[in-house]
């Protein structure tokens, strides 16, 4: 260690290894237990399964109406539910997949689980809050399904006014259960950044911080800086309904491209608040089974921050035909091609990790690289979106639809279940059937493909979205997107079935599966109650492949207090063999 | 920072996951910044609609502004500033481990938002008598412009928010006033006052934008 | 750097006096009708510099950690993005309202 001279003048530690238990007695599930410990826990790892539960619940919830969807859509005419149930069901689907699905699905479950123990904390910096905002995020979601037994909504999940603001059903029940939904994400989004400044183990600079860490970081930033005007333009939308004031109805003397404008200033950096920690996962998933160090380390943390930002930038590309200036069209359309450079930074870095390296396919990477194929489509097809003239035609047809299907399912549901698989071992200490986990991931790559790739083409020769009826050109295709979809429906079924087999017969998973060098792995299977027993110290890198195992599996000698972000760590007085 | 008094973490509104006391009140002030972040940016949201408009339509605003009352709109300004003094000595007073002065100031503070309630009710109950309602209800024939009810949506909704923000800090302050009756707070331990302290003047912040940008119209 | 300062009755005394001096003085302002667009400038100049000062010595950014600072000028600054974007658009319409 070079670092070892040169540090004569700052604080030193004393460190020595702590191996950590394959399978412990104790862990953080058998330490506290019956439902009551579950309902009041300020456990980070608790609070991630509930949402990990609650979240996969309302997948299946809006994969239904997918399904439901896609089913009408067999015949150019009415197949088997009317117009009006048509009308409910998509806005639903979009509506439950976005707010109670995307938004929550890394950050809050995964991200609640992981970020404590890459941080090497004992937990997030406001536990309570964290509970909290699990609560708000359920009675959120109970609002928005009361909504929909109490009159439905038929808005699409944009509820864009002036229809919102005059149509039937429960619109306002709606917006208040996304309001009370947006506030749990900003308190996770509040608590994530205080946790990733505050409590860094002794040693974890942020050179070393993982690039999931670093995602979480960019998303959370968005989440608090995106969702209050969204907050504020759905207030302002209930108090039109309620009280009538008009500030979007053009009959009052209001604007209704100004709710646009609100509205996308907050969705479309949501779109990046869905999709970034997905980046994160993929860098630590790529790291760890290429058994390389990450190529770009800075280039991929700091492409996540510049994805946070530019993604603030472009939100008039939504609004081309809504009769904004054409001034503002051409500067958004300019911008939203930024947008593609800090995203091929990331794809380049990522395909520039896996040269050479040391690649073992095991089925969390297999997830990524369906991600990287459909990701991919997903972003150039942006890029195409992006240019104005083109958008004015292919506006609001299913061109537009199969793009941000493929950002969001291929790409953040790929990320999503790249990232379940990976950290499975961690979370419920015991290993899927690997082979089935291939076997889905490619039924769910085709079945993905056959939905989606047809929207492309009927959307590009005028199909509209969100229509009931159609021509019957457009039956064929229609209908192979139908199949498409039942495909892609088993094959979620199937992670579905084996990831719950594997909680009661699958076998006991080893503290590190994979081998990484990432700190969550360098505790037992499944961890401890307070994630570690003694306080971790990190001298190199969570992808530094090219060191010895021990060197990640340090933590203070003796219970002092380490804490303090400028203390350097050095190997004097370090005693490797002492366990 | 790295002298971390060992004393500190004794103190029983410790947490378990924090290593330090100094740790705990810095993570919690962080918090409540980045917290207060959010609550700018959901202001922003009005406060945006509030510049196109007025960028559309100056003359409305400068006709509409006349019918607010400059005087006690300037009164509710010296009422907050007031108010945010007192937190501020409630925060000073509990460093110095004053434990009477941290609840008597709470105290001033509490009844100097409730000034600024009651001023505020009475102005709006003012305007409902002219029939100056937001939006679609506005009934109000003096102000010759069509657009006239924008202007008092928009007053309504700003004053409304600010005045909702006015009342949870209230509540947070009784909270607070209940609590150093209890003796819970000292030089060691004072991170509630310190961060609802934060909020308080982000909310008097909020008023002195308010102030000018509707009452002061010319 | 450590957030415990604690300040002398002198300073919020002080900030206090000054925040009323200003409040008084945007009122006079007002009443003497400096001619567009200046009056806005200047309301709204009084008003930026009171708030800082609300935030810097009531708020202790003045002695505080950087990055607090930081977050309330962030803030600042993407509300700046939001207003700035909007009248992109909203002050270059060839009609205010489109269509109606």
């Amino acid at each position: 260690m070079d670092t070892a001279e040169s540090s004569s003048t700052l604080n030193k530690i004393q460190v020595q290894r702590f191996k950590p238990d394959d399978n412990p007695d104790k862990h953080y599930l058998n330490e506290e237990t019956g439902l009551w410990s579950w309902l009041t826990t300020v456990d980070h790892k608790k609070i991630g399964i509930m949402y990990l539960a609650s979240i996969t619940f309302f997948f299946f919830i809006g994969g239904l109406m997918a399904l439901l969807v896609r089913t009408e859509l067999w015949t150019p005419a009415k197949t088997f539910i009317e117009a009006n149930t048509y009308n409910q069901l998509f806005t639903l689907h979009g509506a439950v997949m976005i707010f109670l699905f995307l938004v929550p699905s890394v950050p809050a479950a995964l991200g609640n689980f992981i970020l404590p123990l890459q941080l090497g904390a004992k937990d997030v910096a406001f536990p309570r809050l964290n509970l909290l905002s699990y609560y708000l995020y359920l009675a959120g979601s109970f609002i928005a399904v009361y909504a929909i037994f109490s009159g439905g909504i038929d808005t699409g999940w944009t509820f864009y006014t002036p229809y919102s603001s005059s149509t039937g059903g429960a619109v306002t029940t709606m917006t208040f259960g996304v309001f009370v939904i947006g506030f749990s994400s900003i308190l996770t989004g509040v608590n994530f950044i205080t946790t990733i400044h505050k409590m860094r183990a002794p040693g974890l600079t942020w050179d070393k911080l993982p690039l999931f860490c670093w995602g979480l970081y960019a998303t959370s930033i968005i989440q608090i800086l995106a969702t209050p005007v969204l907050a504020i333009t759905l207030a302002l939308v209930a108090m039109e309904r309620i009280l009538g004031i008009g500030i979007f109805d053009p009959a009052l003397g209001g604007d209704p491209v100004l709710y646009q404008h609100f509205f996308w200033f907050y969705s479309h950096p949501a779109v990046y608040i869905m999709i970034v920690p997905g980046f994160g996962v993929v860098s630590e998933i790529i790291s760890t089974f290429s058994k390389k160090h990450i190529f770009g380390y800075w280039a991929i943390a700091l492409s996540s921050l510049a994805i946070a930002f530019i993604g603030f930038l472009v939100w008039g590309h939504h609004m081309f035909v809504s009769g904004q200036a054409t001034l503002a069209s051409m500067v958004f359309s300019f911008l939203t091609f930024l947008v593609g450079i800090p995203t091929g930074i990331k794809m380049f870095n990522w395909t520039a990790t896996l040269y050479k390296g040391s690649i073992k396919l095991a089925s969390p990477l297999l997830y990524i690289f369906g991600f990287f194929f459909l990701f991919l489509v997903g972003g150039l097809t942006g890029i195409v979106l992006g240019s104005i003239a083109l958008d004015v035609h292919l506006h609001d047809t299913y061109y537009v639809v199969a793009h941000f299907h493929f950002v969001m399912v291929g790409g953040m549901v790929m990320a999503f279940l790249a990232g379940l698989h990976y950290w499975w071992p961690k979370i419920t200490g015991k290993m899927y059937n690997e082979t089935m986990a291939k076997i889905a991931c490619g039924i769910i790559f085709v079945g993905f493909n056959v939905t989606f790739l047809p929207q492309f083409v009927m959307g590009s020769q005028g199909m509209p979205r969100r229509y009931f009826n159609y021509i019957e050109q457009f039956q064929p295709f229609h209908q192979v997107s139908t199949i498409g979809s039942y495909i892609l429906g088993l094959g979620f079924l199937m992670v579905f079935y084996y990831l719950v087999k594997s909680i009661y017969r699958g076998k006991q998973a080893p503290a590190n599966p994979w081998g990484s060098r990432a700190l969550e792995w360098q505790i037992s299977a499944m961890p401890p109650l307070h994630n570690f027993h003694h306080t971790p110290v990190i001298i190199n890198g969570p992808y530094d492949y090219h060191k010895p195992m021990e060197e990640f599996q340090l933590g203070l000698a003796e219970s002092g207090n380490g804490h303090g972000h400028d203390v350097e760590v050095t190997k004097e007085g370090e005693d490797l063999s002492a366990e | 920072m790295a002298n971390h008094s060992s004393s500190a973490s004794e103190s029983r509104f410790m947490q378990h996951h924090f290593v330090d006391a100094d740790q705990q009140f810095d993570a919690a002030k962080m918090g409540m910044w980045i917290f207060l972040v959010t609550e700018i940016l959901f202001f922003g949201g009005l406060f945006a609609a509030y510049v196109v408009y007025r960028l559309w339509y100056p003359e409305l605003f400068t006709l509409a502004s006349e019918e607010l009352n400059t005087l006690w709109g300037g009164v509710n300004t010296v009422v907050l500033i007031g108010s945010s003094l007192t937190v501020a000595m409630a925060i000073k007073s509990a460093q110095l481990n004053q434990k009477k002065n941290i609840a008597i100031n709470l105290g001033i503070t509490l009844a100097l938002a409730g000034v600024f309630m009651v001023i505020k009710y009475f102005e709006w109950t003012h305007k409902f008598h002219l029939g100056i309602f937001p939006g679609e209800f506005y009934s109000f024939e003096g102000i010759d412009h069509p657009k006239a009810n924008i202007f008092f949506s928009l007053y309504y909704l700003m004053t409304g928010l600010h005045g909702i923000h006015v009342v949870i800090g209230m509540g947070l302050m009784a909270w607070l006033l209940w609590r150093s009756l209890k003796g819970h707070f000292n030089s060691e331990y004072y991170t509630p006052v310190e961060i609802t302290g934060l909020y308080w003047h982000l909310v008097d912040i909020i008023w002195i934008f308010l102030f000018p940008l509707f009452y002061l119209i010319d | 750097m450590s957030g415990h300062h604690i300040s002398t009755d002198k300073t919020l005394l002080g900030v206090a006096g000054a925040l009323l001096f200003l409040t008084i003085l945007t009122v006079g302002v007002h009443y003497i009708h400096i001619p567009s667009p200046w009056n806005i400038i200047v309301a709204m100049g009084i008003a930026i510099f009171k708030a800082t000062l609300v935030a810097m010595f009531f708020m202790n950014l003045y002695w505080d950690e950087q990055f607090n600072s930081l977050l309330l000028i962030s803030s600042i600054a993407f509300f700046a993005l939001l207003v700035a974007f909007t009248l992109l658009d909203t002050l270059f319409r060839p009609e205010i309202m489109p269509g109606f």
